[in-house]
């Protein structure tokens, strides 16, 4: 599967990646988008199975990646891994068809609970 | 308009030992032992600002040394491997999630910014018109380390910095 990690910070989404690796999914295709407008932009190119995304990211958000992709008929599997959590970003990210809400800091544990499910 | 926030000291420390054990210390070996020093000195320091329900910062700041080594935990690196830019994005990385989960225990309204960061002294970043409400100050391996809580006095009234 091809995953698209969008997150704006580096260190970040090398703590994402690492963590897929210690949860068990370092086999995947991991692709990566340093903002919301790449993320968008790659999700729709390159077609991954899965988004990963930030929630508070410059150029889009990551709720606004999630509806544009909606809006443009693109059903990918989204989700997001933020360290915001409020119950209005929940039901938001909800309403827009996302799969999963990973809070930061989060563990291998975490990654794995919410992950298998989709990676298998 | 800002409230009454309740965000107490225990709610930064359980936060900060939720990044100790996720990132920083996993293996549970070097946590972040507390000295209740407001005024120890820091190096280096990241912030972020929330601004709404409650307006004020979020401060992280510790030493150029516990930076370094913050930075190669995060990117799983030897310690003299990491960069200026490395520092720089850990920095930014932690204000993010420590501001981020104490926005969560905000009224709702609150907008969290994208995280600052500034390579010199927390004493030498200006915060005008705040006070502190609540801090964690600690070492981490003989370093010092802080997460701070900076209320604005003057609601949602943005002053030249």
């Amino acid at each position: 599967m091809k995953i698209l990690i969008a997150d704006d910070s580096r260190v970040m989404r090398q703590i994402v990646v690492r963590t897929l690796r210690q949860a068990g999914f370092g086999d995947h295709d991991l692709i990566e988008a340093a903002d919301g407008k790449e993320a968008l932009d790659m999700a729709t190119a390159q077609k991954p199975d899965l988004v990963i995304s930030d929630w508070n990211m410059p150029h889009l958000t990551g709720i606004e990646v999630l509806r544009q992709l909606r809006a443009a008929g693109n059903n990918v599997k989204f989700g997001f891994v933020t360290s915001e959590c409020t119950p209005e970003m929940k039901t938001a990210a909800e309403a827009s068809g996302s799969a999963f809400f990973i809070v930061k800091p989060f563990t291998a544990e975490r990654f794995d609970e919410v992950f298998a499910p989709i990676l298998g | 308009m800002s409230v009454e926030v309740e965000v107490d000291e225990s709610d930064l420390a359980e936060m900060v030992e939720q990044v100790w054990e996720s990132y920083l210390d996993p293996e549970g070996v070097s946590p972040l032992i507390p000295t209740y020093d407001e005024n120890q000195p820091s190096e280096v320091h990241s912030s972020v600002s929330i601004t709404g329900s409650w307006t004020g910062h979020v401060v992280y700041a510790s030493s150029r040394a516990a930076a370094q080594r913050a930075a190669a935990a995060f990117l799983a690196m030897e310690l003299e491997e990491v960069s200026e830019e490395d520092i720089s994005d850990t920095l930014g990385e932690l204000a993010n999630i420590v501001g981020g989960n104490v926005k969560a225990m905000l009224p709702p309204g609150a907008q969290l910014s994208l995280p600052q960061v500034n390579l010199s002294p927390e004493a030498s970043a200006r915060f005008p018109n705040t006070q502190r409400i609540s801090g964690v100050y600690g070492v981490w391996e003989g370093e010092p380390v802080s997460i701070s809580m900076w209320q604005s006095s003057t609601d949602n009234k943005e002053e030249g910095a």
